[in-house]
């Protein structure tokens, strides 16, 4: 009775994990590139400068932009530069006015607060929004992206009930052996980051829960983009009275609320009505000063005379739980050595789905080992194998090398940035169709070591913010993420060169063969 | 939070060593009973303090999740280095073991 569940398990364990690993395996590596989605938008618009953090001459810069160019807008949005973003970022919103539903966004200079003309750029905003959209069209991406992270948990469950040696083989892990050492690499990643991958497969269901009412959650992300419009744009603010009175100082409004929360940095501000009677100015606390989220760390102030208004309403006890998980999810709260430790479990997360998918065909393939063909499933599991690991690595690769290489006056220029993702990754696919296994692995694995490895040396090429300018000047943003590329080139060499060298598969039965090509 | 860090990590050896198979390999010696019995008193005494000292310094909040998160690295580090550098792993975690409260006791 025991074993026949155990083994209803391991099938459900063996067969989601294959039909969703494909998928997940790419939610899962944009995703961790996600935790360095300002990072890598720095890296991707490197004409923004980065400058030591000034947070009220930055807010003095923003309103005097906005009065010069924004007088007539119904809203203004102001993002201060942060330790992880350079810009200073306004918006607003002039229902006259041009743009995206009359919406219109900068980036200035945190130092001179003149509008820096940046080359069009998604940055890590797309790896984000892939992440959980999948690039398909609302709300289809979001649903089956949820679907995964069900199916993740599922996995992750069924996978525990199928290992049943979890303390035994706790400390285990033995390499050079074959399906042995990728079953207990897949097994000891899974264990040892358990915490991580339950709080990440189940708070996306959190989140999920949110996708219904979709308005709380999305004050969270504390991004700029279309979405203020739907989300803040109902907030209970008097209509202007087309009365005009000078807005009061922000930096002072600025200063009533570090008198109450000492040291608090700011996610964005946002000004209503602006010039008018009935303006009025909230300051949003940034995600990054607490692990929940906190809707109640929100002051609004009136805009002319300067008095508090309102604070934040308190969170229930349910909501501060789930905004827990949405915190521990995005890791915004996290410094520079959690955010690096999140970016290695979400490393380790994409490394159980791939050993996983590995295993699957690695194990069906011995029995096929002395055929000259391979059954025509395998083959397909083989092809989409390598298309969905080593080509989406090329994809991203593709990613970055369109953002240094495009003109910057070319039309569409940050769809093409995305055109030249899809068709790497497509290309790769095709690659994969008409090579044999090893071959396509290898040769897959040593482009992407090159695109990566060479990335810092694109950098240095096509912008002034190559290695020997970032380190200098302490720009960790830009100089980190160059030296992750050269990091990840390396580590796919490392991979190549085995896929490459080593023989055909490592028999089941043969630990000695094992040993020397360990060996060698 | 180094200092929680080495301790997790000196613990979590501790309980890989409270295990006879991975005594025999790492240490090449059969363990008598007390010693396998002491080093896993050790090994969750150590875990245990290391919680104690993360949410001491950090709060609830943060102290937990960065205990888990430096555990997590820890024990991975330690998984996976074993089989390639199994004595200089092991010097690590008696440094650890010296280390880590003394940082930790430093830093409160």
């Amino acid at each position: 009775m025991k074993e026949g569940f155990r083994q209803a398990m391991a099938w459900l364990h063996t067969w989601t994990g294959l039909i969703f690993g494909w998928l997940l395996f790419a939610i899962f590596l944009t995703g961790t590139l996600s935790y360095f989605k300002d990072e890598i938008s720095h890296w991707t618009q490197p004409e923004v400068q980065s400058h030591p953090l000034d947070p009220v001459t930055s807010l003095g810069l923003a309103q005097r932009y906005l009065e010069t160019n924004a007088g007539h807008a119904s809203t203004w949005f102001i993002r201060l530069p942060s330790e992880r973003e350079a810009a200073l970022s306004v918006s607003w919103r002039d229902p006259n006015g041009g743009g995206r539903r009359g919406f219109t966004d900068k980036e200035l200079d945190a130092r001179t607060g003149e509008a820096v003309e940046a080359r069009d750029s998604r940055g890590g905003e797309f790896f984000y929004r892939f992440h959980f959209q999948l690039q398909m069209p609302h709300p289809w991406g979001r649903w089956l992206s949820t679907f995964c992270a069900f199916i993740m948990l599922l996995g992750l469950v069924t996978g525990i009930i199928t290992h049943k040696k979890i303390f035994k083989e706790f400390f285990t892990f033995r390499p050079g052996k074959g399906q042995r050492s990728w079953l207990d690499g897949h097994n000891a990643i899974g264990v040892l980051v358990l915490p991580f991958h339950l709080m990440i497969s189940y708070s996306s269901l959190v989140i999920f829960m949110y996708m219904v009412m979709p308005a709380s959650i999305l004050a969270s992300y504390g991004d700029s983009s279309g979405y203020f419009n739907d989300v803040f744009g109902r907030d209970e603010v008097p209509k202007a009275v087309a009365q005009t009175a000078p807005l009061a100082p922000l930096t002072e409004l600025y200063a009533k609320v570090q008198e109450q929360a000492p040291g608090a940095r700011m996610g964005y501000i946002q000004v209503h009505n602006p010039g008018d009677r009935n303006a009025r100015v909230t300051f949003t606390r940034a995600s990054a000063d607490s692990v929940a989220y906190q809707r109640s760390a929100i002051w609004t102030f009136d805009g002319v005379s300067g008095e508090l208004l309102r604070r934040g309403a308190p969170e229930s006890a349910a909501m501060t739980t789930s905004f827990t998980f949405v915190g521990l999810h995005m890791g915004n709260f996290a410094g520079p050595w959690l955010r690096w430790l999140y970016f290695a479990f979400g490393v380790a997360g994409t490394a159980v789905i791939g050993t996983g998918l590995v295993m699957w065909l690695g194990k069906r393939q011995l029995k096929h080992a002395k055929s000259a063909r391979m059954p025509g499933e395998l083959r397909l599991v083989e092809v989409l194998n390598i298309a969905s690991m080593s080509g989406l690595l090329l994809g991203v690769a593709a990613f970055f090398w369109a953002n240094r290489l495009l003109p910057a006056t070319l039309e569409g220029r940050a769809d093409w940035e995305i055109n030249g993702f899809f068709l790497a990754w497509g290309a790769s696919l095709l690659h994969a169709m008409l090579r044999s296994g090893r071959r396509a692995w290898g040769e897959q694995l040593t482009l992407g070591a090159l695109a990566f490895a060479l990335l810092p040396l694109l950098n240095a090429l096509t912008s002034d913010q190559g290695l020997d300018h970032s380190i200098a000047a302490g720009d960790w943003a830009m100089a980190g993420f160059d030296l992750t590329a050269l990091a990840t080139g390396l580590f796919l060499a490392w991979a190549a060169g085995k896929m490459l060298r080593a023989p055909k598969p490592v028999a089941k039965h043969a630990p000695r063969a094992a040993k020397t090509v360990e060996a060698s | 939070m180094l200092g929680v860090a080495l301790m997790g990590f000196a613990g979590f050896a501790g309980l890989c060593l409270a295990m006879e198979k991975h005594f025999n390999d790492l240490l090449g010696r059969k363990p008598t009973g007390r010693q396998l019995r002491a080093l896993k008193i050790t090994g969750w005494a150590l875990l245990l303090l290391s919680l104690i000292l993360a949410v001491h310094g950090r709060g609830w909040a943060l102290g937990l999740v960065e205990w888990i998160a430096v555990l997590m690295a820890g024990v991975t580090l330690w998984v996976f280095g074993l089989p390639y550098q199994p004595r200089l792993l092991l010097g690590a975690a008696l440094a650890s073991l010296v280390l880590g409260p003394l940082l930790a006791v430093l830093a409160v």
